[in-house]
């Protein structure tokens, strides 16, 4: 829409020519600027300014939809309404069906403690036809860190689903279904989703894992926080409407880091309520935050924070526009993550978003451990 | 005043011939008229055959041109004119008046800069309120973001008897427009002179405009300043101007706002609009809200016959004054 | 120079002035004719000029002073101002009674404290009928980072008619009251759901409000959701986002004003180094932070989540807590003390 050329809205020929004179051709070169910023350029009057701006804006603005009618589209065209579900049912309900489609959803946890597994276990059952409960279609796993694992993927397969397994040549043409690319650097992995956006309705492409995006910039060295942000930038967008625009689910993984001492999470007015409020307690193990920065903590749909706490893995909701704040126990077998109860604990306040590690030096790596 | 031929119909002095003459040496407007050596052109006119209808013409345009210009004043003259007619204005806040001596000046463009939710709206709202209840007279609010709160207004007065006709009396002394562009700004400010000649003319009295206030003049200007051309620029000094005219002119005190922008990794701010501005308004002060308690702090960053720096705190809390129903 | 203020071509405005026509008396005074063979230019332009100096002379002087709209007409009609409840009697209450219209309210918080939802539950708020005391009008929700869910709106208003039969019901004991009409259904239906994918269409769709407004005048909220996310990483010239933005703000302000509808703006932060620390302030910079009437910072205080005005023409300062259950916005459990006056 942005980049709809002038040339082709009813613009007096008059208009559109001193518009393509001055090198403004798409509707993005001529909303970047003000009107009186166009006057000036274009040497026309405000009155002429203005109403072509008002043509252009009205071709370029995006259509109108009402809500019903998304809901409609959802519903009859869609899987489940939009889900892909985890085949953890706790999880599945909260979520209202599933990881759902069109928006992007995060895991987010230290290390070792099971997110590539969860991307794995998701990434198999989407493969599966509707009748077994997947999407029938094909997933592209980007595996920057190398723990794709074909075998794991199977032996999970042969653990938790095995009526499908079981069938003739399934297991084969079920991973087969399973793309894994391995960029090499943070360009690679442009081009690589770049590319992947023409094709991905053609190979009928259901899902996209990215295991994990924190790795991909921390591989470069990009002097400072500020260039690695805005380049953070440019890939949530497109991710964000590489979703909506092939209405896939994306999961993306991403890491822990420890929090500066110099971040405080207060505003300027905060000080002055202090006196009523209880203090933010800092405790010794809630040192943790999410990677990759306020910006994509903003831009993704769903949040599922992984986490450790006292000998217990737990897997909360902690970011998600339909779902309160719950959380469960869980563990990892040889047929993937399972949860050891289907009824969420709600967690109130902030501290659905705090990260603990503790007690877990201890835990297997279980990827390690069975190859 | 327009090129030669307009001033035709009035001063048949000036007829084709002496406009024949004055092209002939380049002159098409009054403008050329000025630039050109006159005592050249006195004496080009001696050569020619007309040469005193000529030299009549000169004297005419010359005459015509002192007319249009602004009268001389000595120093006498200005005093009493500020005594006479530019009085000050309290601005509602006894500290505020008390740091720049009785208030607001009528004649002067004061503008009052801070950081964003620090009070400028407050601080005018409550000038207002004080201009027309005290001073009796009627104030013209000029608001470019939906903050113009006549309720808040109302809580600012605080007369004791009779409380009701009190605030419709105050209340219908305070006119509001809304602006969102600088054009309707520069059509609204003429049409406002406009009337302010008529109502000289016509002698009107009653409740004379005393105070103008622009809430907020930055955000009328941020989006043409700046960029590649200086048009936006002028316009911003073109308005500047237009203010402090209609201040000087009809004995009004002007009171803009401005809002601050980051300067640099210092992380200190200034004001909004840049260099040009600055030597603009003839006041300008900084209110700054610790955020600790509801004091604010009110600088003087310039004035015209006080020092800068000076200070003083005052709270404008955000609580009702007062009960009414 | 007078002639420089027109909103004029900066040729056609060069040729006049070096004609001659500096103050716009002189331009009032000379027909078009004579006008269009001074400076050079077509008949047209010249009667566009001639116009727009004759419209400032004429028309607006005596309306300005004497008929205009004065502060206690205002008054009166500021107090008639209808409100956007929040569904939660603690937030409504430091807001006067919701969110207002002709307003331009900004919104902003950390994520996940609740900005989409409070959007969708205005969205569905506004809609209630007038005889529940609601304003029974449309919303157009704008989204620009795709968080709007619609099974979330589905889920609140169907609260919302529940809530509206169980209002009627206890009425219904003491007089007849009407069916409550509406269904969930129908609540979507008036959503104006509009997917904005760059700052491009952003820009284009606000300009192209008006029109739309106008062809749909039930319309009384405008939400949008985020008004930051494409010019945070979109745009590299920051100046000239500032003076896009500006524009952008004062479109808005003249939307809220003349449908009289409200706009909320939901905004994320970012770290800011002010006085020696880093403190949390809403994103897009110093200058849009003047861009908006009103202003609510959602904040964590314990474990609960709180409002606080940070900013506001008439409303005092003051912090409230809510709660997000499944049903929307409500108040919080422990509400009895907590709402805070400064």
């Amino acid at each position: 829409m942005a980049n709809k050329l002038i040339g082709e809205m009813n613009l007096h020929k008059r208009i559109s020519n001193i518009f393509a004179a001055r090198n403004i051709i798409t509707a993005k070169d001529a909303l970047s600027m003000t009107e009186f910023e166009l006057m000036e350029l274009l040497d026309i009057g405000i009155k002429e300014i203005q109403s072509a701006v008002k043509l252009i804006s009205e071709a370029a603005s995006p259509p109108c939809l009402s809500a019903q009618s998304l809901l409609e589209q959802k519903v009859e065209n869609e899987y489940l309404s939009g889900h892909l579900p985890t085949h953890l049912k706790g999880l599945d309900s909260a979520l209202c069906g599933g990881i759902p489609f069109g928006v992007v959803t995060e895991l987010v946890g230290p290390p070792g403690i099971g997110k590539s597994q969860f991307c794995m276990k998701l990434a198999l059952s989407a493969s599966f036809p509707k009748a077994y409960g997947g999407l029938d279609g094909r997933v592209i796993y980007i595996d920057v860190e190398s723990k794709f694992s074909s075998r794991r993927v199977i032996e999970m397969g042969l653990k938790s689903f095995p009526e499908v397994f079981h069938l003739k040549g399934m297991a084969q043409e079920m991973a087969g279904r399973i793309l894994v690319l391995r960029p090499t650097s943070l360009s690679d992995f442009t081009d690589s989703i770049q590319e992947l956006k023409e094709s991905i309705l053609q190979n009928q492409v259901k899902l996209l894992v990215i295991d994990s995006m924190t790795a991909l910039l921390s591989g470069e060295n990009n002097p400072g926080a500020q260039r690695q942000q805005h380049q953070l930038g440019w890939h949530i967008s497109f991710l964000k409407s590489l979703a909506e625009f092939a209405r896939i689910p994306i999961v993306v993984t991403n890491q822990v880091r420890s929090q500066n001492r110099d971040e405080t999470s207060q505003y300027s007015f905060q000080a002055k309520l202090k006196d009523g409020c209880q203090e933010h307690t800092r405790t010794y193990d809630s040192h943790l935050v999410a990677a990759l920065g306020i910006n994509w903590a903003h831009a993704v749909t769903i949040r599922l924070v992984l986490e450790a706490k006292s000998g217990e893995r737990i897997i909360k909701v902690a970011k998600s526009p339909m779902s309160p704040p719950l959380a469960f126990p869980f563990h990892i077998t040889s047929g993937g993550i399972s949860l050891l109860s289907d009824e969420g604990t709600e967690l109130k306040g902030p501290g659905i978003n705090n990260i603990h590690a503790r007690g877990h030096s201890d835990m297997i790596n279980f990827n390690g451990d069975c190859l | 005043m327009a090129p030669l031929k307009h001033l035709e119909m009035e001063n048949p002095i000036i007829d084709a011939c002496f406009r024949d003459f004055c092209s002939s040496h380049g002159i098409l407007t009054v403008e050329d008229f000025l630039l050109h050596d006159i005592y050249e052109l006195a004496a080009l006119a001696e050569r020619q055959e007309n040469a005193d209808r000529l030299k009549e013409g000169i004297t005419v345009m010359l005459s015509l041109i002192e007319v249009k210009c602004r009268p001389w004043l000595n120093g006498m003259e200005l005093l009493e004119d500020m005594q006479r007619s530019k009085h000050t204005l309290s601005s509602g806040d006894k500290e505020t008046d008390s740091l720049l001596q009785g208030g607001l000046r009528e004649g002067q463009l004061t503008e009052l800069v801070g950081p964003s939710s620090s009070g400028k709206t407050q601080f005018c709202m409550q000038a207002a309120a004080s201009v027309a209840e005290k001073q009796d007279g009627s104030v013209f609010y000029i608001d470019t973001g939906n903050s113009f709160s006549a309720r808040r207004i109302a809580q600012f007065i605080c007369g004791s008897s009779d409380a009701a006709a009190l605030r419709k009396r105050v209340l219908s002394r305070i006119s509001c427009h809304t602006v969102y562009d600088i054009y309707t700004m520069f059509d609204t400010l003429q049409g406002l002179e406009v009337a302010l000649r008529s109502q000289v003319q016509k002698n009107v009295n009653e409740y004379r405009l005393r105070l103008l206030i622009v809430d907020s003049i930055s955000s009328l200007i941020t989006p043409i300043l700046g960029g590649s051309g200086s048009q936006g620029r002028a316009l911003m000094v073109a308005l500047g101007y237009l203010l402090k005219k209609l201040a000087h002119e009809h004995n009004i005190a002007i009171l803009v706002t401005n809002h601050t922008v980051g300067a640099g990794e210092s992380g200190k701010t200034k004001p909004a609009l840049g260099e040009t501005w600055k030597s603009i308004p003839h006041v300008r002060l900084m209110l700054s809200r610790d955020n600790r308690n509801s004091n604010c702090t009110i600088s003087i960053l310039k004035h015209t016959s006080m020092p800068s720096g000076q200070t003083v705190k005052t709270t404008m809390t955000r609580n009702d004054n007062q009960q009414y129903l | 120079m007078e002639t420089s203020r027109l909103p004029l071509s900066s040729s056609i405005r060069g040729k006049l002035i070096s004609a001659g026509y500096t103050s716009l008396s002189s331009i009032s005074s000379v027909s078009s004719t004579d006008l269009a063979r001074d400076v050079n230019i077509t008949e047209s332009e010249a009667f566009e000029i001639l116009k727009m100096a004759n419209q400032v002379t004429c028309s607006g002087s005596s309306s300005l002073i004497n008929g205009a709209k004065n502060a206690w007409d205002m008054l009166n009609e500021e107090e008639a101002l209808p409100h956007i409840t929040t569904s939660c009697s603690d937030l409504d209450k430091i807001l006067g009674g919701g969110i207002s219209c002709s307003d331009v309210t900004e919104i902003g918080g950390v994520p996940g404290i609740g900005k989409t939802q409070i959007g969708i539950q205005l969205s569905v708020n506004v809609q209630i009928p007038r005889e529940f005391g609601g304003l029974g009008g449309k919303a157009i929700y704008i989204d620009t980072e795709g968080s709007f869910m619609v099974e979330r709106a589905l889920q609140i208003a169907e609260a919302c008619v529940e809530d509206m039969e169980e209002y009627t019901g206890y009425m219904h004991k003491h007089f007849k009251a009407s069916q409550v009409q509406m269904k969930p259904k129908d609540i979507l239906e008036n959503i104006f759901y509009f997917r904005v994918c760059s700052y491009t269409e952003q820009i284009a769709l606000v300009n192209h409000l008006d029109k739309f407004i106008s062809e749909n005048k039930d319309v009384k909220v405008v939400i949008v959701d985020s008004i930051t996310f494409h010019f945070r990483q979109d745009f590299d010239d920051l100046a000239q986002r500032t003076r896009v933005l500006s524009e952008m703000a004062l479109k808005f302000m003249k939307l809220a004003k003349k449908f009289s509808l409200a706009v909320v703006l939901l905004n994320q932060v970012t770290t800011k180094y002010t006085e020696g620390s880093f403190q949390l302030a809403l994103a897009l910079g110093d200058s849009w932070s003047h861009s908006c009437t009103n202003r609510v910072i959602l904040y964590w205080n314990g474990d609960e989540r709180y409002a606080y005005i940070d900013k506001s023409p008439s409303l005092p300062s003051a912090s409230a807590s809510y709660t997000v259950t499944s049903r929307g916005l409500r108040n919080s459990s422990s509400s009895s003390k907590r709402v805070k006056m400064m």
